[in-house]
């Protein structure tokens, strides 16, 4: 198993393959300058939660790297997970009609974590597996192993992130295209490892 | 190399276990009732009658946890009766569940917003994960444990993830399903989305307006041949397909040709080996949400052509489980399959105009049930089928 | 009217969570719906049905008729200034 590519996204930065692309730190609305920064036509950006605009900036920035000879509509693999589901965004629904008293459909649209992967696959019409996980941390280890029995299910390559956004302001999305190697190579999860430790130390 | 269920357990409006459960399958009752809570009484819902602390006392359970907790216990307690811990039988535990512990926080943050003394230690039972971990303890499981987010496919996906874990040889046996108390999270937003009917749902009915929510759990023991040789358990069904696949349309919304329903419907017969003649009755997804009943439909269409085994939606029974919905509904099928029986679809009345589908109208036995095809569809456009089979 | 179309801005933005936008960012012709437009969906059409009567106390009986008023923010501002 080997990593294609790479990005992170958080409210100071984006990047891709470990160097900075977009400079957001100073920005009062980051996301929205680095999918300005972007360049893609997509209003509908707009609507989605935190964690759907992360995973769709780290995404776009990742389009070029995915394999030409892979059938996309169908064999790619989505595998993302966090430890707080939609917490954040939990928050804002429970005080729409907590406080005011009316409960806003579009904000309980993206209460379910999954809705991340939902836009992904309506974005750029992707039919294939996807999952939704809820762990205590970042676990390596359980991604190359739902990588591995995607690939041996005759998934070429799977589109794996850990997008979080806490109510205490903690936001990031790691996202890593894995795919098959000649070799069976056991330091995959040593890379992620260092590598969401360095996206994170920037 | 099969993967077989050697145990079930279920608790829904309906039934407080497998027996119960059968009976009111055969008795043609549903659960679905005028709401009892504050949070529910102006809706028709399937909730389970007891409180939370009863839920504790009644079923003997260890901990004090969120009702979704609680629901997940009581149903992977019954499916893992009789199952002996060991360490040489790696086992693990996968729940689905949306709601997680937010009926407990719900009321802690009113009680933090009124300016009350907070107790922060309610929040606790808050993740997601925390559920199956403590679903996960009261059956004194400490392997693999982990939790699914997928809306309404959740527990199907956890179905299917086990039977992969199994393939793959990282577990020799899995407890796998779903679990979700009502909240008044829940209840506020599909209220937002309109989606509710204020009588009793009507799936695959031309008139139906949409949906009545519901609350309960759903598991299943899997093992491998190899295992079974070992716990010596008999087996209840086979597992024998399973698939994942994404609409691509809308958040909420299916697409009208039922693309995502085709892809994982077709997806679950090939792994299965089956063509969809081989498919004796299909549980439906069927919320009766005039969106979702169409588009199933036209997935089921897609797949079986001219010949559509039996069909129906089993959420007249209960209501909408959401992310316990492929658990319990799996636990409906291994019924059907050695009962001989096609669940019926009710209140129905009129079939759909455009597709003029009519599903099981009464309960029956005596019937040559050999594969269940089931369906779970989750917001976010993520859909599953698995499919069981007659050992 | 053009307190008005303003004012339907900021309130489309608040009441839609659209928080990365201004009021400048949208136009008085543009359309709100579809993937012209906004992207705006059959979801956000429940919110303005909502704002339509928290704001201007004007009930929206059928969800279906939404598709008429919702077009842009000049045939909402027309559509209000005619029920009020």
């Amino acid at each position: 198993m080997k990593i294609l590519a790479h990005s992170y996204v958080c409210p100071k930065g984006t990047y891709l393959n470990g160097k900075r692309v977009f400079d957001t730190g100073e920005e009062e609305n980051p996301f929205k300058s680095a999918y300005q920064q972007l360049g893609v036509e997509y209003p509908k950006f707009y609507k989605m939660d935190v964690l759907s605009k992360m995973a769709f900036i780290g995404t776009e920035l990742l389009l070029p790297f995915l394999p030409k000879e892979v059938d996309l509509e169908n064999d790619l693999q989505l595998i993302f997970a966090n430890s707080s589901a939609s917490q954040f965004t939990d928050n804002l629904f429970i005080d729409s009609y907590e406080q005011l008293n009316n409960p806003s459909p579009s904000l309980f649209v993206y209460t379910l974590p999954n809705i991340v992967t939902g836009e992904l696959c309506i974005r750029h019409k992707w039919y294939g597996e996807n999952c939704f996980f809820v762990e205590e941390a970042f676990n390596p280890g359980h991604f190359s192993e739902w990588t591995q029995i995607g690939l041996n299910k005759g998934n070429n390559v799977c589109l794996c992130a850990w997008v979080e956004a806490k109510t205490n302001g903690e936001q990031e999305c790691f996202l890593f295209l894995l795919t098959d190697s000649e070799h069976a190579d056991n330091s995959i999860e040593l890379e992620l490892s260092t590598l969401i430790k360095q996206y994170r130390n920037e | 190399m099969n993967i077989y269920v050697t145990g079930y357990g279920v608790i829904s409006s309906i039934g407080e276990n497998v027996e119960e459960t059968l009976l009111a399958l055969r008795s043609e009752k549903t659960g679905i009732k005028q709401g009892e809570k504050t949070y529910t009484e102006r809706f028709k819902v399937g909730e389970i009658r007891w409180t939370n602390d009863e839920l504790v006392q009644r079923f003997a359970l260890t901990q004090d946890a969120s009702r979704t907790a609680l629901l997940g216990m009581i149903a992977a307690k019954e499916a893992f009766q009789g199952h002996t811990l060991d360490p040489e039988i790696r086992t693990g535990l996968i729940s689905g569940t949306s709601v997680g512990g937010m009926d407990v926080s719900e009321i802690a943050y009113k009680g933090f917003l009124a300016g009350e003394t907070d107790d922060l230690d309610l929040y606790r039972n808050h993740p997601s994960g925390t559920t199956s971990e403590q679903i996960a303890k009261e059956l004194g499981i400490d392997g693999y444990v982990n939790t699914i987010s997928t809306a309404c496919s959740s527990a199907a996906n956890s179905i299917m993830l086990g039977a992969r874990m199994l393939l793959s040889g990282q577990l020799d046996r899995v407890v796998v399903g779903g679990t979700d108390g009502l909240s008044q999270f829940t209840i506020s937003g599909f209220r937002s989305l309109m989606i509710f009917d204020d009588e009793w749902c009507r799936p695959f009915d031309e008139t139906r307006k949409g949906l009545n929510l519901g609350e309960g759990a759903g598991f299943l023991v899997l093992e491998t041949e190899e295992t079974m040789k070992r716990t010596e358990k008999k087996p209840l069904a086979i597992l024998s397909g399973w698939s994942n696949a994404s609409d691509a349309y809308h958040q909420t919304a299916s697409s009208p040709e039922g693309l995502g329903a085709t892809f994982s419907m077709k997806g679950a017969l090939a792994v299965a080996g089956l063509v969809p003649d081989d498919i004796d009755y299909i549980n439906a997804h069927g919320t009766a949400t005039p969106n979702n009943d169409l588009s199933e439909s036209h997935g089921i269409k897609t797949v079986f052509g001219s010949s559509i085994p039996p069909f129906s939606s089993t959420k007249g029974y209960t209501g909408h489980t959401l992310a316990a919905s492929g658990g319990i509904e799996a636990v409906f099928g291994i019924l059907a399959l050695n009962n001989g029986a096609l669940l019926p679809n009710l209140n129905f009345k009129q079939a759909i105009e455009e597709t003029g589908l009519v599903p099981v109208k009464n309960y029956s036995e005596g019937n040559t049930i050999k594969h269940i095809l089931s369906n779970s569809f989750g917001f976010g456009g993520n859909n599953s089928t698995i499919i069981l089979s007659k050992v | 009217m053009s307190d008005l179309k303003e004012n339907l801005k900021a309130q489309i933005i608040e009441q839609l969570n659209l928080e990365d936008l201004t009021p400048a960012d949208i136009q008085d012709d543009a359309p709100l719906f579809g993937d012209q437009g906004l992207g705006l969906d059959s979801i956000d059409a429940l919110e303005f049905i909502v704002l339509l009567d928290s704001n201007y106390g004007i009930k929206i009986a059928d969800p279906s008729e939404g598709k008429e008023i919702f077009q842009s923010v000049n045939t909402l501002a027309a559509y209000i200034s005619k029920h009020q």
